[in-house]
C-alpha cells in the first residue's frame, strides 16, 4: 500500500491550519485551496502548495465541488485528501469517489458514512445491536398524518429529524398535535436545502437531556477503542457553543457501560478511522443512542488533552493502513480540558451572526491554554461560511481549575471588529448551574435571563463615554470648562469612524 | 445659547433600561467607586485600536452610532445605547412620554443579513405573540422569524427567495 506522501486539505479555516499542523509534523506536504472569497486566508500560510482557484466564481464553495477537488488533487500530485469537517467530510460519494481515483480518503470508508448519516439506517443498526434508544418510528415518514400517529402512541413532546440530517439542521421539537404541521414542512424543507433529503423520522424527545459523546477511533485490521467522553450540554438550536473532556456526570462505570455500546456500534459498521458516538443522558442517568458522526469533530481538541493523542496523526495512521498502537487499557483520562467556540455572532441579537473584518486579535497563550484558529488581525469572517474565529482549550487538573483558568483566558482574548461569543462565555463560566454541572441542553433556553455578562462598572465607563461624546460635540464652548485636549486627539479618529459606519 | 451652556452643571446618560447615569459637567477623567477616584483613560494606538484604561484593564470600545444625543457604544464586546440629557431636555423628555400614546404598529425587521426562504404569513393574516412570521436563513441556519405580539399582518415585503440585509423591513403588524 503507498503512503500518504501529500495530502489535499477539502476545507478552509482553523480545521485546514489543525491539519496542516500535523501533517507537517509527520513530514507530509499539504496542498490547500485558495478561494476567491477568501484569498488572503491564513490557512494558506500554512500549507505546501497552493492551488489557486480564485477564478471559480461559483456560488457552490469549491469545498462541496467533489470532480473539481478530485481534479485539483490530481493536478497537484496529492495523494490523499483530509475533509475535515462540514462540507463534504460525511459524504459517502465524495470518500468513494477518491478511492476510485486512487487517492486516500482520510475517513472512514463509504459504506460506514453511508450507513451512519441515514439516520434511519443508523437506528435499525443500533437496534440490533441492543443499543438503547428513543423510541420512534420505524424509518422515515412521508406526512404530517403519519408524525401525528405515532406522536400520540409514543407521547409529546417528539422530535423530528432529517434522515440524512446532524448539526442541528431539520430537527424540530413537537409538543402537542397542532404544531404537527407547520413544523414538519419545516424540517422537511430544511432538511432538503441543507442535505438534498427531505426525508425525516421521528422519535421521543427526551427532556433536559445531557449531550455525551464517545471518541471512537479504529484501524482497518478491525480494532476499535474509545478515548473517553466529551460533555457538549452547552448549546443553542443545536449548535454547540462549550465541550468539555471528561464529563462531570459520568462515573468509571457508566463511562466504560457508555464506552462499550459507543465501541460497539462503530463495530456494526467496521468502522475505521476517528468517529463519534453521540448519546443523550437524562436525569435518571439513563443513555440513549443519537447517531454517530464520520468525521473528526469540532471539539476533538479537549479529548487530544485529556488522552495526550493527537487524532489527526491518528486518522492519517490509519488511513495509511497502520494497526492502532493503543489498547483500550492504554487510554488513561488525565485532567480536564474546556474548550469555548469563540464565534463572530451578536450574543444581544439571539447570536446572530456578525460577518466583518477582523481589526486586531490576540489570544491569550500560556501552559494551560491551547488556540486553534484561522483568523489573524486583518482576517474576515465572511457570511459563505461559518462564523468561527477561534476555539479557546484550556486546561486544568480537574474541572475546578479548569474553569477557573478559562475564566482568566477569557479575559486576556482581545478581538475587535466584529461582535463575539466572548461575553456569553465570560456569564457561563461564572453560573452556578454551570460551576455544579447540573446543566442540560436547555440550559440556554431555559435557565438564562440574560445570555451574556457585563458589570455595572462596564456599564458606567460606557455611559461615561457617552457623555464625553457629548460633551465634545455640544458643550465646545470656552466658557464651560471642558477638557479640550482629549477632544482634538480623538476628533480624526471619530471623523473616521463615522464616515465607515455610514 | 451661551448663557443655557453656562448653566450645565450636570449630563445624565439614560440606557436604553432606563439606568440612569450621573455625571458632573465638566466632565471629569474619572470615576467615583465608594470614596476612591479611579482614573479613566480613552486611548488609541494601531495595535489596540481604540480602547478604554481602567483600573489597569484595557477594555475594548467602538462607537457604533451617533446622532443627536443618541450613542451606540460597544464596550467589552456588549452594545449600549444611551441618550444623553442635560437636566432641562431630561424634564422636557418625562413631559412628553406622559403624553405620548402606545405605538400601534410593530415593524419587523430582519435581524442579520440573510436569504428569505419562506414567508408564512399573510397580508390580513392574524398572529399569536411567538408565532413564526417568516424563515431567514443566514450562515447557513434557517431562524424562525417569530411575531413579537398578536396582531394582524397589514403589510408583507418579505419574498422568498430574495437576499435581505440586515434591518430590512420584513412585515409590518397591527397591533
Amino acid at each position: 500500500m503507498t503512503k500518504i506522501k501529500r495530502i489535499l486539505i477539502a476545507n478552509r479555516g482553523e480545521i485546514a491550519v489543525r491539519i496542516m499542523k500535523t501533517a507537517r509534523l509527520m513530514k507530509i506536504e499539504t496542498v490547500a485551496v485558495k478561494t476567491a472569497v477568501e484569498p488572503n486566508a491564513m490557512y494558506l500560510s500554512s500549507a505546501d502548495v497552493i492551488f489557486d482557484n480564485t477564478e471559480d466564481i461559483s456560488e457552490i464553495p469549491v469545498f462541496l465541488n467533489i470532480e473539481k477537488l478530485i481534479s485539483i488533487a490530481l493536478e497537484t500530485s496529492a495523494n490523499a485528501i483530509h475533509p475535515g469537517y462540514g462540507f463534504l467530510a460525511e459524504n459517502a460519494y465524495f470518500a468513494q469517489k477518491c478511492i476510485d481515483n486512487g487517492l486516500i480518503f482520510i475517513g472512514p470508508s463509504p459504506d460506514a458514512i453511508y450507513k451512519m448519516g441515514n439516520k434511519t439506517i443508523a437506528r435499525k443498526i443500533a437496534l440490533a445491536g441492543g443499543i438503547p434508544m428513543a423510541m420512534g418510528s420505524e424509518g422515515n415518514i412521508s406526512n404530517e398524518e403519519e408524525a401525528v400517529a405515532i406522536a400520540e402512541k409514543i407521547g409529546y413532546p417528539v422530535i423530528i429529524k432529517a434522515a440524512s440530517g446532524g448539526g442541528g439542521r431539520g430537527m424540530r421539537i413537537v409538543r402537542k398535535s397542532d404544531e404537527m404541521e407547520k413544523m414538519f414542512i419545516i424540517a422537511s424543507k430544511e432538511a432538503e436545502k441543507a442535505f438534498n433529503d427531505p426525508s425525516v423520522f421521528v422519535e421521543k424527545y427526551i427532556e433536559n437531556p445531557k449531550h455525551i459523546e464517545f471518541q471512537i477511533l479504529g484501524d482497518t485490521k478491525g480494532n476499535i477503542i474509545h478515548l473517553g467522553e466529551r460533555e457538549c450540554s452547552i448549546q443553542r438550536k443545536h449548535q454547540k457553543l462549550l465541550e468539555e473532556a471528561p464529563s462531570s456526570s459520568l462515573n468509571e462505570t457508566l463511562r466504560t457501560k457508555m464506552g462499550d455500546m459507543a465501541v460497539q456500534i462503530a463495530m456494526a459498521v467496521n468502522y475505521h478511522s476517528a468517529g463519534t458516538v453521540e448519546f443523550l443522558l437524562d436525569s435518571d442517568k439513563n443513555f440513549y443512542f443519537m447517531e454517530m458522526n464520520t468525521r473528526i469533530q469540532v471539539e476533538h481538541p479537549v479529548t487530544e488533552i485529556i488522552t495526550g493523542i493527537d487524532l489527526i496523526e491518528q486518522q492519517i495512521r490509519i488511513a495509511n493502513g497502520e494497526e492502532l498502537k493503543y489498547k483500550q487499557s492504554d487510554i488513561k483520562l488525565k485532567g480536564w480540558a474546556i474548550e469555548c467556540r469563540i464565534n463572530a455572532e451578536d450574543v444581544q441579537s439571539g447570536f446572530a451572526p456578525d460577518p466583518g473584518k477582523i481589526e486586531s486579535l490576540f489570544m491569550p497563550t500560556g501552559p494551560c491554554i491551547r488556540v486553534d484558529t484561522g483568523v489573524q488581525t486583518g482576517s474576515s469572517i465572511v457570511a459563505s461560511y461559518d462564523s468561527m474565529i477561534a476555539k479557546l482549550i484550556v486546561k486544568g487538573k480537574d474541572r475546578k481549575e479548569a474553569i477557573k483558568n478559562c475564566k482568566m483566558a477569557l479575559d486576556k482574548v482581545w478581538i475587535k471588529g466584529t461582535k463575539t461569543t466572548l461575553p456569553f462565555f465570560r456569564m457561563l463560566v461564572r453560573h452556578p448551574k454551570f460551576i455544579d454541572g447540573s446543566f442540560t441542553t436547555s440550559f440556554i433556553e431555559k435557565d438564562l435571563e440574560k445570555f451574556y455578562l457585563n458589570s455595572d462598572y462596564e456599564e458606567m465607563l460606557a455611559a461615561w463615554l457617552a457623555t464625553k461624546l457629548f460633551v465634545e460635540e455640544n458643550l465646545s464652548d470656552d466658557s464651560i470648562n471642558v477638557n479640550f485636549e482629549h477632544g482634538k486627539v480623538m476628533s480624526p479618529w471619530l471623523l473616521n469612524k463615522r464616515i465607515n459606519q455610514f | 445659547m451661551a448663557s443655557d451652556k453656562l448653566q450645565i452643571k450636570k449630563l445624565y446618560a439614560l440606557s436604553s433600561e432606563d439606568k440612569k447615569f450621573s455625571f458632573a459637567i465638566p466632565l471629569k477623567h474619572s470615576i467615583r467607586i465608594g470614596r476612591r477616584d479611579y482614573e479613566v483613560k480613552l486611548k488609541s494606538d494601531e495595535k489596540f485600536g481604540t480602547y478604554i484604561l481602567w483600573k489597569n484593564r484595557k477594555y475594548p470600545v467602538e462607537i457604533v452610532r451617533s446622532s443627536q444625543n443618541k450613542y451606540e457604544i460597544l464596550f467589552n464586546d456588549i452594545s449600549y445605547i444611551f441618550t444623553v440629557e442635560t437636566p432641562f431636555s431630561l424634564k422636557r423628555m418625562k413631559v412628553l412620554n406622559s403624553t405620548r400614546g402606545k405605538t400601534e404598529s410593530e415593524i419587523i425587521k430582519a435581524p442579520m443579513p440573510g436569504k428569505i426562504i419562506d414567508v408564512l404569513v399573510r397580508e390580513g393574516s392574524t398572529v399569536l405573540r411567538g408565532e413564526p412570521l417568516v424563515i431567514l436563513e443566514a450562515m447557513k441556519m434557517q431562524n424562525e422569524i417569530i411575531s413579537p405580539a398578536n396582531g394582524t399582518i397589514i403589510k408583507v415585503m418579505a419574498r422568498p427567495n430574495t437576499n435581505v440585509m440586515k434591518d430590512d423591513i420584513l412585515i409590518e403588524i397591527k397591533l
